[in-house]
């Protein structure tokens, strides 16, 4: 097997390449040439995520701010792609509802922080509302690109064999748009996430983003970093388990599409 | 790999063309029937937000949406929003021209460069999907709470979805013009301005389309979470100091920001791409 081994240049150094910069940096921090109040040494940081791991204090943050994604997605995705379905398929309701959705859409959802904050103060029914926001948008959008992209042959062929309403949207719509609404999900899931964090990081109690502002404040450099990136390796696992879910759902398209 | 993938920001470019063509009709897109009721819709809230703010709710949380109009046109607050904007767009567009100008550059490197490209590849997946706001509390310690810091955001907020689009836009060039280019004896550089970016344009306006709406974004978020100045840092004081009609100005301002911002990189896109619609036809 020794020839089909993937071995390139370009890999060697995919490898090479992070190793050489924290060593350098490792470096730099050690000779003093960095100052280790700013930025700590590779080692101490490593040193800190063990600490981390090995003694459970990763689980309370790391679920607080899961669960907060976790319902504020979930709920929003439903509400969006159920609303993208019936604009999507109703003239009368797209016409009704557009014009709102291009108002609110193009707002920062950040923006809305500070106004819910003083509705709903600062606990979780406030983070999840704005994550929520943040989420629908770009599923909603795109589930009604999706719905109103289906070929129309496919709805008229359900219709010869005597599908009712109901059903069409079920076996026939709802597959077809399923590449678009995918796209939104993908697209949602990202902002959901930076919403997330925005949020614990202005008004949390706890959960990852608030951690990380908080080592900031109180100058633990050290734990900060090393939250960073426990925050990242989130993100990529997340983006990582999507991608994943959406090839194996996926496999018989080829089309993805969207819009932010 | 990655490359090759439909990856998380990137849109083929058969979505305007379809749009155009008005077999995906996208949102906002002329339907051709109108759109009163949607219209009324609209109307109908803002009146109910008028009348239970005038009527029903008596709380300095809500004020009427006519006194957040108002504060718009209010000599102090306009002026003093008038600055607020232009000090968080300066920022965003500085940081949005860097972001996107090392993007193009990394992504066409990437695109023609196998070695480039494995090797960078893997580090590009793992710092695309961090959540940005995360960046701002080391970057507070290293550059300080100003405009450094804040364009540093906004530029890696900028830097992925631009970088990956041109990576896949210069991928997917023809092999055809490639060699055409080089039967007119094209020296590299004349290949790639001539002949890659060109052709490659509808996937670089989608990154910088996307990449715009997230710039506006993290404008926002590192302001509110580092304050000193701007949009952000703006909203966050007039919540604290309960000004809420200030507040509401800000927000409606920022959605009208928001849109303009969206309608010229569209206009932009649709004149500068109108060979690849027309070609799509």
């Amino acid at each position: 097997m020794l020839h089909r081994l993937p071995v390139s240049p370009g890999r060697i150094a995919a490898v090479l390449l992070p190793v050489l910069l924290l060593l350098a940096l490792e470096q730099a921090v050690d000779s003093g040439a960095v100052r280790r109040a700013l930025i700590p040494a590779p080692s101490d940081v490593w040193g800190e995520l063990v600490y981390i791991l090995q003694g459970g204090h990763l689980w309370a943050p790391l679920g607080k701010t899961l669960y907060l994604l976790a319902v504020a997605y979930g709920c929003a995705s439903v509400l969006a792609i159920g609303l993208g379905l019936l604009m999507g398929r109703s003239r009368a309701v797209y016409n009704l509802f557009e014009p709102l959705v291009e108002v609110i859409r193009p707002l920062p959802k950040p923006a809305l922080l500070p106004p819910l904050i003083l509705f709903l103060g600062i606990g979780d029914t406030m983070k999840m509302t704005v994550v929520g926001l943040a989420v629908f948008f770009p599923v909603l959008i795109n589930t009604v690109q999706g719905v109103r992209g289906v070929d129309p042959v496919l709805v008229e062929t359900a219709r010869t064999f005597g599908y009712s309403g109901g059903r069409i949207v079920s076996r026939v719509v709802l597959p077809a748009a399923l590449p678009f609404i995918f796209t939104g999900l993908r697209i949602a899931l990202g902002l959901g996430l930076i919403l997330v964090v925005v949020a614990e990081m202005l008004a949390g109690t706890g959960g990852i983003g608030f951690l990380i502002v908080d080592m900031q404040r109180t100058f633990q450099v050290t734990s900060m970093y090393a939250w960073l990136v426990i925050l990242a390796v989130l993100g990529f696992l997340l983006n990582l388990g999507f991608e994943r879910l959406e090839a194996r759902l996926m496999f018989w398209s080829r089309q993805s599409e969207g819009r932010a | 790999m990655v490359m090759q993938s439909t990856s998380d920001d990137t849109l083929p470019p058969t979505r305007p063309a379809d749009a155009a063509r008005g077999r995906v009709p996208a949102l906002g897109a002329r339907v051709g029937q109108s759109r009163w009721t949607g219209l009324l819709l609209v109307l109908a809230l803002l009146g109910l937000w008028e009348l239970s703010a005038r009527f029903w709710v008596d709380s300095a949380n809500w004020p009427p949406f006519s006194r957040v109009v108002m504060a718009l046109f209010e000599e102090g607050t306009g002026r003093e929003l008038f600055f607020v904007f232009a000090a968080s767009l300066r920022l965003m567009l500085t940081g949005f021209v860097i972001g996107a100008g090392l993007g193009i550059a990394l992504g066409v490197a990437i695109g023609l460069n196998r070695f480039l490209r494995e090797m960078l590849s893997p580090m590009v997946e793992l710092l695309r999907p961090l959540p940005v706001p995360g960046l701002v509390p080391p970057l507070i310690l290293l550059l300080g709470i100003d405009a450094a810091m804040k364009g540093t955001v906004v530029a890696f907020a900028v830097l992925f979805p631009v970088l990956i689009n041109t990576a896949q836009g210069v991928r997917a060039v023809e092999p055809t013009l490639l060699d055409t280019a080089r039967t007119f004896r094209h020296g590299r550089a004349r290949s790639i301005l001539a002949v890659i970016l060109p052709a490659s344009l509808p996937y670089i306006f989608s990154g910088l389309r996307i990449s715009l709406a997230l710039a506006l974004i993290v404008t926002v978020v590192a302001e509110m979470i580092a304050g000193g100045t701007g949009i952000g840092y703006y909203l966050m004081t007039m919540q604290y100091a309960m000004r809420s009609a200030e507040m509401y100005a800000a927000v409606v301002l920022l959605a009208v920001t928001g849109y303009a911002l969206n309608f010229i990189i569209v206009s932009v896109e649709r004149r500068v791409l109108r060979w690849y619609f027309a070609q799509q036809d």
